[in-house]
């Protein structure tokens, strides 16, 4: 059980890496052949800050009660 | 009060207190970022940007989001009691955000083709990198102590709440990156 929510944990982890690697290549490609395009360029820094915020900051811990900490 | 009379509950209990604080100082430090931010659009608007090194900016960038993820292991590390991995992980952490400082300050810096005092472009490239830098310079300290307190075995599943507060604290510096990359290296053509 604790197995199972400890590879969870860590896959996910894995999965928000992946997605950070794969946008910041699509973010540098993006800017080096149209770097006047400015709100997809920052749309996409959005999309990494939100992930990194809610997954790796764990930002809903915040609301949660000391019962879910984990 | 000693570590061994605090109950598990009260330890929790007083982890989400140190969380809301924690965010709000979070909050108010993000206020600073977005001015610079702010400052950046403001003065240079959408087609200009500072003339700096773009494969530098990909390559410190790449290390900085890297070192997020071994910061996130070694706190699930840590959080299920696999105090081997969280050493590991917070030291490769630790080893990425002084490789990221020596990009920024050591390469980047050097190989500019401006001053400080050469527009506004050029300070604001000072501002939002220095001050960045500062803040990971900051975590790296904080990193540090972690570390020599891992080693010392003062964490456990049960009570990390420092481990987690490093965590979130360098992580915060990956999102105010992650905003200032496109801003500085991608959008806009170079005006220097």
């Amino acid at each position: 059980m604790d197995e199972n929510k400890k590879k969870e944990a860590y896959q996910i982890g894995v999965s928000v890496m992946i997605l950070l690697v794969v946008l910041t290549i699509g973010e540098f490609f993006l800017g080096a052949v149209a770097s006047s395009w400015w709100a997809p360029l920052l749309g996409v820094a959005a999309i990494k800050a939100y992930f990194v915020i809610k997954e790796y900051m764990h930002l809903p811990r915040l609301f949660a009660g000391e019962e879910e900490m984990h | 009060m000693s570590s061994e009379t605090v109950t598990t509950s009260q330890y929790r209990w007083r982890a989400n207190s140190n969380r809301l604080g924690l965010w709000l100082f979070l909050l108010s430090d993000s206020f600073v970022f977005g001015g610079l931010l702010v400052s950046r659009f403001y003065l240079l608007g959408t087609a200009q940007r500072p003339e700096v090194s773009q494969v530098v900016g990909l390559v410190v960038t790449a290390m900085l989001l890297v070192s997020s993820f071994f910061m996130n292991r070694a706190e699930t590390a840590i959080a299920f009691g696999d105090r081997k991995t969280f050493l590991r992980s917070t030291l490769i952490t630790l080893a990425l955000g002084t490789l990221f400082l020596i990009g920024v300050v050591g390469v980047e810096w050097q190989i500019a083709p401006f001053g400080p005092a050469d527009g506004a472009a050029a300070s604001l490239f000072y501002a939002m990198t220095g001050f960045h830098a500062f803040h990971v310079l900051t975590g790296v300290i904080f990193l540090a102590i972690i570390y020599r307190n891992g080693r010392k075995g003062l964490y456990n599943e049960e009570r990390h709440w420092p481990v987690e507060a490093a965590a979130v604290y360098w992580h915060f510096i990956d999102v105010v990156w992650i905003l200032f990359y496109p801003s500085l290296y991608l959008i806009g053509t170079p005006v220097l």
